[in-house]
């Protein structure tokens, strides 16, 4: 059990395409992984288990003629919102009461309008940012959910995208109050008034450094949310090659396990792409509403 | 006894990981036993406070993910 993450780390310091153990593995593994790598090596050639499975977990470069996969993966969620979106349009031409699809982006839409927005941003400000935090929603959502399909991958399981994203959200909370109170007064507004003046030295740096971290914990969270699910499904099913390369029955003994275990961190991460499409959103919009509203 | 850097960063790697999730379970632990208390208290206001839950649990799981990153940082560099 306590080796299947060791085995991990070990196809992670591979890149994908490289069929043998490279020499600096093999120098300083220890010596209980360095037989697991050695076992992998042998079991397929070109095809070792970990560099099969770990497709899901990394990216891939490049991928059938395009950059990269997660670029692929990218494009393929943003194409699928706006299709989803297009036909829920469409289907409020003929009248008013939306029906199938329209009726389910309804819903999400009026939650995102009136339990993320107006709640947290106020009713004045709320509607300026709501087509945005729809977006993020969206894209985060259709994102997660299509990298849990066989041979995709979770695009906001790379950095750079959610650093995208997390950009895209630190220019809104920017805007949200440059917008309402002009430039010079919004820098102002980060500080409260009515604060003793030894306290400015400590206040106004740390102001200025929170405005940094909320979208960078942002990023952070994201990526790690949609990477760590990945790892931990690779991680069980790379149990079976594991405990095979010791004994075959070993082997065929643990694919129940291993592979119901996996089922239930698959089911666990449908809830996930909710979850953190819900929070990716919900923090911005908090992060707008404190910038819109300062303390006074 | 291993002298290797390596091996070195491999066993912070699994401690940090074990301290890691010890703190985020305490954290979740502890926030999921108030919210209950608190459903079981007030059942009228059971999505209100499921909500606040899930935000509170995002935040602390974020910074969980932080030091998870560093263990995995420290595992694969």
């Amino acid at each position: 059990m306590m080796l299947a993450p060791l085995l991990l780390l070990v196809a992670l310091q591979e890149p994908a395409h490289q069929p043998a153990p490279s020499p600096a593995t093999e120098q300083h593994a220890a010596p209980a992984e360095h037989g697991a790598a050695a076992a992998e090596a042998e079991h397929g050639g070109g095809h070792d288990p970990a560099t099969v499975m770990m497709h899901h977990v990394t990216d891939q470069k490049p991928f059938y003629g395009v950059y990269s996969k997660h670029l692929v993966f990218l494009l393929v969620p943003a194409a699928f919102v706006l299709l989803f979106v297009r036909l829920a349009i469409s289907s409020y031409k003929h009248g008013g009461v939306p029906t199938g699809i329209a009726a389910g982006v309804e819903s999400l839409v009026l939650f995102v309008r009136d339990d993320i927005a107006e709640t947290n941003i106020g009713h004045h400000d709320a509607h300026k940012f709501t087509s945005l935090l729809c977006s993020f929603f969206f894209f985060i959502l259709f994102a997660a959910l299509l990298g849990l399909l066989p041979f995709s991958a979770t695009s906001t399981g790379n950095l750079s995208v959610t650093l995208a994203l997390a950009t895209i959200s630190f220019f809104a909370q920017q805007w949200a109050g440059i917008s309402k109170f002009g430039f010079v007064h919004h820098f102002q507004n980060l500080v409260p008034p009515g604060l003793p003046v030894w306290l400015l030295p400590i206040m106004i740096p740390v102001e200025i450094l929170s405005m940094f971290t909320k979208p960078f914990a942002l990023m952070v969270r994201l990526f790690a949310n949609m990477l760590a699910g990945h790892m931990v499904i690779t991680a069980l099913l790379l149990l079976i090659p594991l405990l095979a390369s010791i004994t075959t029955a070993f082997g065929v003994a643990v694919i129940p396990v291993s592979i119901g275990l996996a089922l239930f961190i698959m089911i666990l991460e449908v809830l996930v792409a909710f979850i953190q499409a819900y929070i990716f959103t919900l923090l911005t919009a908090i992060f707008i509403g404190m910038y819109a509203h300062p303390a006074h | 006894m291993p002298t290797d850097p390596k091996a070195l960063a491999y066993f912070a790697a699994g401690i940090g990981a074990g301290l890691t999730i010890m703190g985020g379970a305490a954290g979740i632990g502890r926030l999921a036993a108030a919210a209950m208390e608190g459903i079981a208290r007030q059942p009228n206001a059971a999505g209100d406070i499921r909500g606040a839950m899930i935000v509170a649990a995002g935040l602390i799981e974020g910074v969980t993910f932080f030091s998870l990153i560093v263990t995995i940082l420290l595992a694969i560099k």
